[in-house]
């Protein structure tokens, strides 16, 4: 038996969960909000042209692997990423760190792993966790989404690592090589937060950023009338299940964003970054409305006012706000 | 018509659930307070779960905006009363 003494923290999401909990395996002990402000996770994207499920990807946050890969680059640590072509060197990769003691990060399709409730098992190739050890045919796993850590059988987990569809995650596994004692804590937040503003503002791509929210609620308002009843509730549920599934409560990660930015407040010795806060969480609670009445649709109780047109003049409200929070925020930093 | 206010916390938030998600297929009283709010039973998902949040927060007055709360306080009708009532599970 092989048992790393990792720490096994529950985390909101999984990505910055898994950065968080590895670094702070190594000494650098940052919390999960911190994790994904640094990393730069916050984004808004609908990418009618990925289909997750036979239905478009909408993303709340920044791409799989985005949020660990910068997160650990701005503190100054190395890290090593692998992929593979065959399961079963993969697997054997794995066992190799293990022996060493090295905790290794895994992507994984989360609908395979055995410990998932059904319920809450849906296929989704962007799951992260960390195995931190392996009992015969099993492994030890940080589950971050779960409280205490989880088992895994040998073949499950394979399977989970080379799930198939979009977004396959391949076999990747990822771990630190090399961590840096010395780091500056307020220029790494200054560089995630100029990312997502970046990000949010200035990308070209319509789809993408606050002009993607715009983009989707022309989209969102046509589809009863352009996909039919059934079809447009489909949408509809996927748009739902990306902000809240695999997002934090509704709020499509604003929430999350909202405990970075008071986190920030007192290393940057800036008090608008509170007010800042105040203001993301405000339009959490925005996306969480969205939320609610995309779920009354897609399960067939919406009342007569629960509309697309109103989803889509909610979605429009929260792109103004949210575009008056980054344009202060690049005031800010 | 049911004053909420005048049942017990644990059967009140079983009447919201019910009526608010109109399940229909059993009475709330059939549904025990330890079973898991998701489960086929009641034929909820995690899509049913945002809504939860919102009428928790609405009816009563308790927010929560981490899942790392939400997913614990959620489990069952027992579970999520105690975090109504003290803000943990």
């Amino acid at each position: 038996m092989v048992k790393i003494d990792f720490k096994h923290s529950q985390s909101s999401h999984c990505e910055s969960g898994v950065s968080a909990n590895l670094l702070s395996h190594y000494g650098v002990d940052i919390s999960e909000a911190m994790a994904f402000g640094i990393g730069t996770g916050l984004f808004f994207a609908y990418l009618p042209f990925v289909k997750v499920n036979k239905l478009p990807l909408t993303t709340y946050r920044c791409e799989v692997g985005g949020i660990f890969k910068r997160v650990v680059k701005r503190l100054g640590c190395r890290i090593r990423w692998e992929k593979f072509k065959s399961p079963e060197k993969s697997m054997t990769a794995l066992d190799k760190k293990l022996a060493e003691g090295i905790p290794v990060g895994l992507r994984t399709g989360g609908y395979w792993l055995p410990y998932f409730p059904p319920a809450f098992r849906f296929h989704f190739n962007m799951h992260n966790l960390v195995v931190f050890g392996k009992d015969g045919d099993e492994y030890l796993i940080s589950d971050p989404v779960f409280p205490d850590p989880v088992r895994c059988h040998r073949s499950a987990l394979m399977k989970a690592r080379f799930a198939k569809g979009p977004l396959a995650p391949g076999g990747v596994m990822y771990y630190i090589e090399e961590v840096s004692r010395q780091f500056d804590m307020a220029a790494a937040i200054r560089k995630g937060i100029r990312g997502v503003c970046r990000r949010m503002m200035k990308t070209p791509l319509p789809v993408a950023g606050v002009r993607g929210m715009g983009f989707l609620a022309g989209r969102l308002c046509r589809w009863p009338e352009k996909l039919g009843a059934d079809n447009a509730a489909l949408h509809v549920g996927q748009l739902i299940r990306m902000q809240e599934e695999i997002g934090t409560g509704g709020g499509g990660f604003r929430f999350m964003y909202a405990a970075f930015l008071q986190e920030a407040a007192p290393i940057l010795g800036n008090a608008r970054l509170l007010e800042l806060s105040r203001k993301m969480t405000a339009t959490g609670d925005l996306w969480r409305k969205l939320a609610v009445v995309g779920a009354r649709i897609c399960k067939g109780r919406a009342s007569e006012d629960e509309t697309y047109g109103g989803m889509a003049d909610l979605l429009r409200e929260c792109a103004e706000r949210e575009s008056l929070i980054y344009r202060e925020l690049m005031e800010v930093v | 018509m049911l004053d909420r206010a005048e049942i017990p916390l644990k059967l009140n938030l079983k009447y919201l659930i019910f009526q608010e998600l109109k399940i229909t297929h059993m009475a709330p009283e059939d549904f025990l307070d330890d079973e898991p709010i998701f489960s086929d039973k009641l034929g909820l998902d995690s899509i049913d779960a945002v809504e939860i949040v919102y009428l928790v927060e609405k009816y009563f007055d308790v927010s929560i905006k981490d899942m790392k709360v939400a997913r614990p306080a959620l489990q069952s009708i027992d579970t999520l009363a105690a975090f109504i009532e003290t803000g943990a599970v």
